[in-house]
C-alpha cells in the first residue's frame, strides 16, 4: 500500500511584476514528514509558504494539500493547516491568553475543549506563568512559541513555519526545536524554512532552493554526500594567507571561511594534509590545528550554491 | 457567517480600542471636540461690521438718521468721512466693510416726501459681511423713514392712525432669532460622526502594516464576519458619540431639540453603519496607514464638508455633483439631524432618508465584501 502525499506540488509557480519568486517547484511531502526548505535570502522560501497557506495567487502549476486542491478551495484547507509567518504577528496589545483564545474562536475549537487545550499549549511551550502578560512585552523566542501555540490550537495535520527561530536566542531556539521534534513525533506533518544549517540537519528530508527553484531535494545525510571530496579544518595564525596559499594548491577544490576557521575541501584528505602543511610551512604562516573532519550541511550548503552560481 | 468568529473579532477590536488610552480618548472625544471648534470657529454670527458715513447734508436730520443706524450691536460707526477718497481709502485698507453716503438734499427730499437719495458701497471682497450690512442698513432706513414720516404728519396735524406708512414684517420660522450656529450644528454632527469611519480604514490598515492580516487571512475567518466584526465597534462608539453632542448641543450651545431622541440615536445608529461602510471599503483597497488617513480626509471628510448641504444647498449644485452628494451618507444624515434637532419631525418624514442610508450602507458593505480578498499582493 502507498502512501499518498499531505502536501504535493505539481510545477507551482508565482510571479511578481518584474520576477519569477517560485519557478515551477514539485514537491511531495508525506504525512508526517519533518520537511526543511533551506537556501539564501531571496531564494523563494516564503513565496513559496504563503503559496502553499493559500496566501498568494498561483500564477502556474498547482498543489493540493491535506486532499483539497490548493488553488480552488483554500478555505477547505486553512482549518487543517497552521500557518507562522517569518515576522511576528500577533496582537501586540493583547495578552498570551487572549491571543491564544481569539485563534480558538476564530478556528471555531470545540467550547469544550478551549480551556484544556490552552493549558497544554502554554505549558508546552512555558508560557503558563505568562499568559496575562501582553504579548508586546514578552521576549522574541516566547513570541514565537507563543505564534507557534496560536498554530497549534486548532490541532493542524499540516504545519507551515517560515523561519520559525530567525532572530531567536540560542537556547529558545533549541527550545523551539524540541517542541518541533515532538510534534513530529505525534505524527503532524512539518513544513519549515529556516537558514540554519543545523536545523535543516534535523529535518527528514531537506529541499534546497535557489532562485525559485528547488535544486536538491533528499535527507540531510545523502545531500552531506553530495559534497565533493574530503573536508579538512584548518585553524592558522593567519587565515588570510593561509586561503590564498591552500586555494593555490593541487587537489584542493574549495576552500571556505568560518571565522577563522578553514574548511577546505580536497580530493582526498589522507594524501593532502601534510601537502598543506607543508607548503604552510615554506610560507612561514604558523599552524594551529590541521585535521580530517566530517562534511556538515553548512558545508554542503555552501558547496552546492557555489557550483549553481559558477 | 459564523457567530462565534464574528463575536472574537469583535472582542478583540474592541480590546485594541480600550488598550491603548490615547487613542480610547480620541475614539470618544474626537468627534465632540471636532464639533465645538468647527462652531466656534465657523459660526457666522456677524457682528459689529464697520461702516463710515460721507454726511453732505450736515442737517440734524441727517445726524439723527445716522445714530439710529448705528444704534445695535451690527453696524459699528466707525468714521465720518470727509470726501470719497477717504472712503475709498478705508475700504481699500478693510477698515470698513460699508459705506453710506447721504446727498446734500437729504433732509429736504425727506421733509417733502420726495424719496431720499442715499447710496451704499459695500465691500464686495468679503461677500457675507457686505450683503450682511447692506440688509440692515436696508430695515434700518426702512425703519427710520417710518418713524420721521409719523412726526411729519403729526407735525401736520393728521392722525398718525389713520395712515399705514409701511408695515413690513418678516419672520423667519424654526429658527427666530437667526442664529447660524442653530442650523450649523446638527449639520456639524453629521461630519464628525465620520471619525469611526476613520478609524475602521485605520484598523485595517493597522492590520496589513504588522502583518496580523496575515496572518488572519491564513485562518479560515470568514470575510464576512472579519469585516463586520471590525465595523460593529465603531459603529458602537460611534453612537456612544451620538449621544454625547446633542447632550453638549442642548446645554452647551443651548439648541433646541424638538424631536425623539429615540428616533435620533435610532437614525443615528443607520447613518454610522453606512459611513463606516466607507471606512471599511477604505481598509480593504489601502495598505498603509498613512494613506487611509489621506484618502479618508479626500473621501468622507471634503464631501461631508462640501457637499452635504450643511454650508452649501445641493439644489445649486451641479447636476453631476448633486448625484454624488446622494451618494453620500452625510446628505440624508445631514437632513435627518436639521429635522430632528430643529423642525422635530418624526419618522413619518424622514424615513425616505433612512431607507437612503440603510440602502447606502448595504452597498458599501457589498462592496467590501466583494472586493475583500483574503490574498496578498
Amino acid at each position: 500500500m502507498t502512501i499518498s502525499p499531505i502536501i504535493e506540488s505539481i510545477g507551482l509557480t508565482r510571479d511578481f511584476k518584474n520576477t519569477r519568486a517560485v519557478d515551477s517547484i514539485s514537491v511531495s511531502i508525506l504525512p508526517g514528514e519533518l520537511f526543511g526548505l533551506v537556501g539564501p535570502d531571496g531564494a523563494g522560501k516564503t513565496t513559496t509558504l504563503r503559496l502553499l497557506a493559500g496566501l498568494l495567487d498561483i500564477s502556474e502549476g498547482s498543489a493540493r494539500l491535506a486532499g483539497f486542491d490548493l488553488g480552488s478551495q483554500p478555505e477547505m484547507i486553512k482549518p487543517k493547516i497552521g500557518y507562522m509567518a517569518q515576522d511576528f504577528s500577533l496582537y501586540a496589545d493583547l495578552s498570551v491568553h487572549e491571543n491564544l483564545s481569539f485563534f480558538a474562536e476564530i478556528y471555531q475549537v470545540p467550547p469544550a475543549e478551549i480551556r484544556s487545550r490552552s493549558e497544554r499549549l502554554l505549558a508546552f511551550a512555558g508560557l503558563t506563568e505568562f499568559q496575562d502578560r501582553r504579548a508586546a512585552h514578552l521576549s522574541g523566542g516566547m513570541q514565537k512559541k507563543l505564534s507557534l501555540a496560536c498554530t497549534l490550537i486548532h490541532q493542524p495535520q499540516i504545519l507551515l513555519l517560515d523561519e520559525p527561530t530567525t532572530g531567536v536566542d540560542p537556547i529558545s531556539r533549541r527550545e523551539f526545536w524540541n517542541i518541533l521534534t515532538e510534534l513530529h513525533l505525534d505524527g503532524t506533518t512539518i513544513l519549515v524554512s529556516t537558514p540554519y544549517m543545523d536545523e535543516a540537519d534535523r529535518c527528514s528530508r531537506v529541499a534546497l532552493m535557489y532562485q525559485g527553484q528547488i535544486v536538491e531535494c533528499d535527507t540531510p545525510a545523502r545531500i552531506r554526500g553530495k559534497i565533493r571530496g574530503e573536508m579538512v579544518a584548518l585553524y592558522a595564525d593567519d587565515w588570510h594567507q593561509a586561503h590564498r596559499v591552500v586555494a593555490g594548491l593541487p587537489g584542493v577544490l574549495e576552500v571556505q571561511n568560518y571565522g577563522e576557521l578553514l574548511h577546505i575541501l580536497v580530493d582526498s584528505a589522507d594524501r593532502r594534509i601534510p601537502e598543506i602543511e607543508a607548503s604552510l610551512a615554506s610560507q612561514g604562516i604558523g599552524l594551529r590545528g590541521l585535521r580530517a573532519a566530517p562534511a556538515r550541511m553548512e558545508e554542503a550548503f555552501i558547496s552546492l550554491i557555489r557550483r549553481l552560481e559558477a | 457567517m459564523s457567530f462565534r468568529q464574528l463575536m472574537a473579532v469583535v472582542n478583540k477590536e474592541f480590546r485594541h480600542i480600550v488598550r491603548d488610552r490615547s487613542n480610547l480618548f480620541l475614539v470618544l472625544f474626537a468627534p465632540t471636540l471636532v464639533l465645538m471648534i468647527m462652531a466656534y470657529t465657523l459660526t457666522v454670527d456677524l457682528q459689529h461690521i464697520p461702516i463710515a458715513v460721507l454726511d453732505y447734508d450736515h442737517s440734524p436730520i441727517s445726524r439723527s438718521f445716522v445714530q439710529q443706524i448705528t444704534a445695535g450691536s451690527d453696524l459699528d460707526y466707525y468714521a465720518l468721512a470727509s470726501s470719497m477718497e477717504e472712503i475709498e481709502d478705508m475700504l481699500m485698507h478693510g477698515e470698513i466693510k460699508a459705506a453710506i453716503i447721504i446727498s446734500p438734499s437729504f433732509s429736504q427730499n425727506l421733509l417733502a416726501l420726495r424719496g431720499i437719495p442715499m447710496q451704499i458701497i459695500i465691500d464686495g471682497t468679503e461677500p457675507e459681511s457686505g450683503a450682511f450690512a447692506l440688509d440692515h442698513i436696508g430695515w434700518r432706513t426702512e425703519e427710520f423713514i417710518n418713524d420721521a414720516l409719523v412726526d411729519q404728519f403729526t407735525a401736520m396735524n393728521i392722525s398718525s392712525e389713520s395712515l399705514q406708512p409701511i408695515d413690513l414684517r418678516v419672520r423667519t420660522w424654526y429658527n427666530p432669532s437667526l442664529k447660524p450656529r442653530v442650523d450649523l450644528i446638527p449639520g456639524l454632527i453629521s461630519m464628525v460622526l465620520g471619525f469611526p469611519a476613520l478609524s475602521v480604514a485605520l484598523t485595517l490598515a493597522h492590520e496589513r502594516e504588522h502583518g496580523t492580516m496575515e496572518q488572519l487571512m491564513a485562518t479560515p475567518v470568514g470575510r464576512a464576519a472579519l469585516l463586520l466584526g471590525k465595523m460593529i465597534p465603531y459603529v458602537i462608539v460611534g453612537l456612544i458619540n451620538a449621544i454625547l453632542i446633542p447632550v453638549l448641543a442642548i446645554i452647551w450651545f443651548q439648541i433646541p431639540f424638538n424631536g425623539s431622541f429615540l428616533l435620533f440615536f435610532f437614525l443615528s445608529a443607520i447613518f454610522l453603519f453606512s459611513i463606516v461602510g466607507i471606512g471599511i471599503i477604505l481598509g480593504v483597497f489601502i495598505r498603509t496607514q498613512a494613506a487611509a488617513l489621506a484618502l479618508s480626509f479626500l473621501v468622507i471628510f471634503f464631501p461631508g464638508f462640501f457637499l452635504t448641504g450643511i454650508f452649501f444647498p445641493i439644489a445649486a449644485m451641479p447636476e453631476l455633483v448633486r448625484l454624488e452628494a446622494m451618494a453620500l451618507p452625510g446628505t440624508h444624515y445631514a437632513t435627518i439631524t436639521r429635522g430632528v434637532f430643529i423642525t422635530g419631525v418624526g419618522l413619518d418624514v424622514l424615513w425616505p432618508y433612512a431607507v437612503m442610508l440603510a440602502g447606502l450602507g448595504a452597498v458599501f458593505f457589498g462592496l467590501a465584501a466583494l472586493f475583500f480578498r483574503k490574498k496578498l499582493d
